[in-house]
């Protein structure tokens, strides 16, 4: 599997349609397992999602005292095995971005598999399938590193400071691609 | 025959023992494709897959499309007919039920003549449907009275795009055009909760370097994102258009050549505009003069730019009138019929388009044709097979219908795939007439709030048991597939309507084994009318990912985008708008001193009777809330969450508060999606546009109350 999972905060519109379509995901039990937040609601409508970040050397993996988080060879983070899960939510205490759920009724654990069933045959997760804004994204190397190249560039085609309201205002003043026209 | 359609290369995750069914969506006019998972064996939906390959929506999808195929199955579906005894439901047969029907029919018309039965039809339903109910209801039942929940949603668009352009196609370009524009217009839309699917396409464009303005009494999440937003007072859209056409015109940015060659009403217009100065514009709109003038620059130096709106700026008395200056921006700048610009609206339903061109509105018969025309009553008279003399006449708009009840003119009614107890204005009202009635027939798969009103429910199908053609919000006539049978005893409501016009005697006017024999008597139908499907089939909508009307003959390829060469005007020349600013029905007083204004939320659709239904979706937004900003809150003392009343002359509501800086000062905001003690439909205006009637939902003088704890 040669495909990231690419998100980009600014372009979600708070829909939580990602979060409908992951409980359609097959082992997915008919619950969510991913994140949509206001940043604060009282400010603004700006949401964002969060996933998994799947990490190379997990903290909620590592911090398992039954080596119930199993890691696919394609590097994708799986929830706790049932049988090996002591239920001990260490896992929910020791990721950084507050990722893992906790279940109280069956007391285990499950989390963002990336729908492995589909991921591991290259076919988008649900939730990057249905994102209709593309805040979240399931595309390959190549295209992510264009993307981040793409950020940069945009400013400089446009030779100036993003105005107001400018979404894609996120280009530090350092690099040193704005002109001081304003127009 | 595979009822899986998929482009080459295209991968879709297949099951063990399902299969994949490919269709669209039943909510708004998106109508994002999709395909359903339907198990081999038992033939049961399971689920969703996105349809990748889909051309306008890419496989994406909003909450409610993710969960639509939860309400076919629905543990609620009402699944035989509903007879009502001693104030209670009874199920029954179909036998009993028609019988019932016929009876009373035949009575209530032989006492009170033909028109004492009415027809309130829908368009959240297939072209083939919506073209039968307008028949069903002037051949089957012979009454004049006929109008359709259409009239609150696009009615003003209609009225607003004919004026002008001459015909009523809700988009003049197709929206994968759209990331190719410098410039969006966006005028009482919000967008990314009722249409989400259509933002990728906005964003790409961004992505681009495109310019968005948005109009909006609240920052939503597109106008969060806008160069400019024009935060403007409820229902004061008309001063804010003839405020930007002002500035276009003296600034030059008007495409002189264009309105020169293709527009009538120049010399008025700019006399109309001549006192809209951004000082005099935003004393009336509220909006700072400088964002009027910073928004019609960028508009105004874009090459290519779309105008586009939706409810917010149609759901008013003065909705013909924005529209038509809305439209009219965009042919001041010479755009409209040239690539990746133009004039779009945004069909809240899922066939608002479709449903609204084959005659279910009081006053036209399929292809656009004009009941008051003796050549058209010919035409269709001629395919309806009845004579031209039986053509009923025009009706009155939906509103209007129930003050027909109230005068006892209609007696009888028979609901089609609509909820009007809901989500009609001033429901207090609407409820007591048809509490009123002498018999009510509604046509639904769950019980709404009206059909709990109803002497007779009728058991129909979801949109995904049974076959037909639905006309998306740009104009492109797409397939929706059977995807099970139906449940229970439940039938489609084309076979329905047959049914009843069987037991009336007109059963030879509807003899259809299938839609797709409704489908080729609508293309006929509406065949050299304004909106012509006679070149459209099945299987070309299939080849061609979808066809664009109109499409006059069977080798005719589609129209995507409109008036390249001339507007559908008689002269061929679009009419600039001259209007005045009007301002609401309604004025604020020392009793009702706050705006309030009504939307929808993404996870739910019109009232609600579906979306309400389901898990996830109920879950992330069980109830209406007010929406109101920080510092009108700390006026009244009134904190997050506090449950607050809201009262109009009309009636009020409970409801807890949500406190955010993304709405103006001096406007609230509900949500519609509820009936009954939460619906804030009770509170809503019934002011009537003169031309659309359609009512002005969208502005209200309000009374805000803290409760005594």
């Amino acid at each position: 599997m040669n495909k990231i999972m690419y998100l980009e905060f600014e372009r979600c519109i708070g829909c939580r349609a990602c979060q409908a379509a992951c409980r359609e995901c097959g082992d997915h039990d008919a619950k969510e397992r991913n994140y949509v937040e206001y940043v604060d609601f009282t400010e603004s409508r700006q949401t964002f999602p969060m996933l998994c970040m799947q990490c190379k050397d997990p903290a909620c993996a590592r911090v398992c005292p039954a080596n119930a988080i199993q890691i696919t060879e394609e590097g994708v983070v799986l929830s706790a095995m049932e049988e090996k899960c002591i239920g001990c939510r260490n896992c929910t205490f020791g990721c950084p971005f507050g990722i893992p759920k906790f279940d109280f009724e069956t007391n285990k654990m499950y989390k963002c598999d990336m729908c492995y069933d589909r991921t591991r045959h290259d076919i988008a997760p649900m939730c990057a399938s249905v994102c209709p804004s593309d805040a979240i994204r399931f595309i390959d190397f190549d295209e992510m590193q264009q993307l981040r190249r793409k950020r940069t560039q945009m400013n400089l085609v446009e030779g100036k400071k993003p105005q107001e309201g400018n979404k894609w205002d996120y280009v530090p003043e350092f690099f040193g691609v704005y002109t001081d026209s304003q127009s | 025959m595979s009822q899986f359609l998929v482009k080459e290369g295209v991968k879709n995750q297949i099951r063990k023992g399902e299969k994949l069914v490919t269709t669209h969506c039943c909510y708004c006019g998106m109508q994002c494709g999709m395909h359903i998972r339907v198990d081999e064996k038992t033939n049961k939906v399971m689920g969703v897959e996105p349809r990748y390959d889909w051309v306008l929506t890419k496989g994406k999808m909003c909450p409610k499309g993710v969960t639509a195929y939860q309400t076919i199955d629905h543990p609620d579906r009402i699944k035989r007919p509903l007879i009502k005894k001693n104030g209670k439901f009874v199920e029954s047969s179909w036998e009993e039920a028609l019988d019932l029907i016929e009876r009373k029919y035949k009575e209530i018309q032989g006492t009170y003549g033909k028109d004492a039965l009415a027809v309130y039809g829908g368009v959240s339903m297939t072209n083939e449907k919506c073209y039968l109910v307008g028949k069903y209801a002037r051949v089957g039942l012979g009454t004049r009275y006929i109008d359709y929940n259409g009239r609150y949603c696009m009615s003003s668009a209609a009225g607003g795009f004919n004026k002008t352009l001459g015909i009523d196609r809700g988009s003049s370009l197709p929206w994968t055009e759209l990331e190719h524009s410098d410039c969006f217009f966006m005028a009482g839309s919000n967008t990314a909760e009722c249409h989400p699917t259509s933002i990728q396409w906005f964003w790409k464009a961004k992505d681009k370097g495109a310019k968005l303005i948005v109009a909006d009494p609240r920052e939503t999440a597109t106008a969060r994102v806008a160069d400019v937003h024009l935060d403007l007072l409820p229902g004061t859209d008309s001063a804010l258009a003839n405020g930007i056409m002002h500035l276009l015109i003296k600034h030059d940015y008007v495409d002189h050549e264009y309105v020169q060659e293709r527009c009538n009403n120049f010399e008025e217009l700019k006399e109309m505009t001549a006192k809209f100065t951004p000082e005099y514009t935003s004393k009336i709109t509220g909006v700072a003069a400088e964002k009027i003038i910073k928004a019609a620059h960028i508009f105004g130096k874009s090459p290519r730019s779309v105008v586009m709106f939706a409810r917010g700026a149609e759901q008013q008395t003065a909705g013909v009138d924005n529209v038509s200056l809305y439209t009219s921006m965009a042919l001041l700048r010479g755009q409209i019929g040239k690539f990746a610009s133009g004039v779009a609206t945004f069909t809240g339903q899922g066939n608002g388009q479709g449903g609204r061109e084959h005659g279910q509105k009081a006053d036209l018969l399929p292809g656009y044709r004009k009941l008051t025309d003796p050549k058209a009553v010919e035409y269709i008279s001629g395919v309806w097979g009845i004579q031209p003399e039986e053509m009923p006449q025009p009706g009155v708009s939906a509103y209007e219908m129930f003050h027909l009840m109230e005068a006892k003119t209609i007696r009888g009614l028979h609901v089609i795939c609509s909820n009007p107890v809901v989500s009609s204005p001033n429901i207090n009202y609407v409820q007591e007439q048809l509490e009123n009635l002498d018999f009510l027939v509604v046509n639904d798969f769950f019980l709404s709030e009206t059909a709990e009103l109803a002497d007779v429910v009728l058991p129909a199908t979801t949109w995904a048991e049974d076959e037909g053609t639905t006309t998306n919000t740009e104009g492109r006539i797409i397939h929706i597939r059977k995807v099970v049978d139906p449940i229970g005893e439940s039938k489609p409501d084309w076979e329905i309507m047959s049914l009843i016009a069987e037991r009336l005697g007109k059963g030879q006017h509807f003899q259809y084994n299938e839609p797709r024999e409704i489908f080729d008597e609508l293309r006929l139908a509406s065949k050299g009318g304004k909106a012509d499907y006679y070149g459209v089939t099945y299987e070309k909508i299939d080849e061609q990912d979808g066809v664009f009307w109109p499409a006059p003959s069977l080798d005719h390829p589609g129209t995507p985008s409109m008036f390249k060469e001339r507007f559908a005007t008689e002269d061929g020349k679009a009419n600039l708008a001259v209007c005045d600013y009007r301002g609401p029905a309604e004025v604020q007083s020392k009793q009702y001193p706050l705006w309030l204004t009504t939307g929808r939320v993404v996870f739910h659709y019109l009232s609600g009777n579906q979306t309400r239904r389901v898990d996830f979706l109920k879950e992330q937004c069980p109830e209406p809330f007010v929406e109101m900003h920080p510092e009108l809150a700390s006026q009244y003392q009134i904190e997050n969450g506090e449950r607050v009343k809201l009262s109009t002359p009309r009636g009020d509501m409970i409801a807890p508060v949500k406190i955010t800086k993304a709405i103006r000062k001096d406007t609230m905001f509900v949500p519609y999606h509820w009936g009954k003690k939460l619906a804030v439909n009770q509170l809503t205006s019934p002011a009537l546009d003169p031309i659309s009637r359609m009512p002005e939902f969208k502005v209200c003088a309000v009374k805000l109350e803290k409760l005594t704890k």
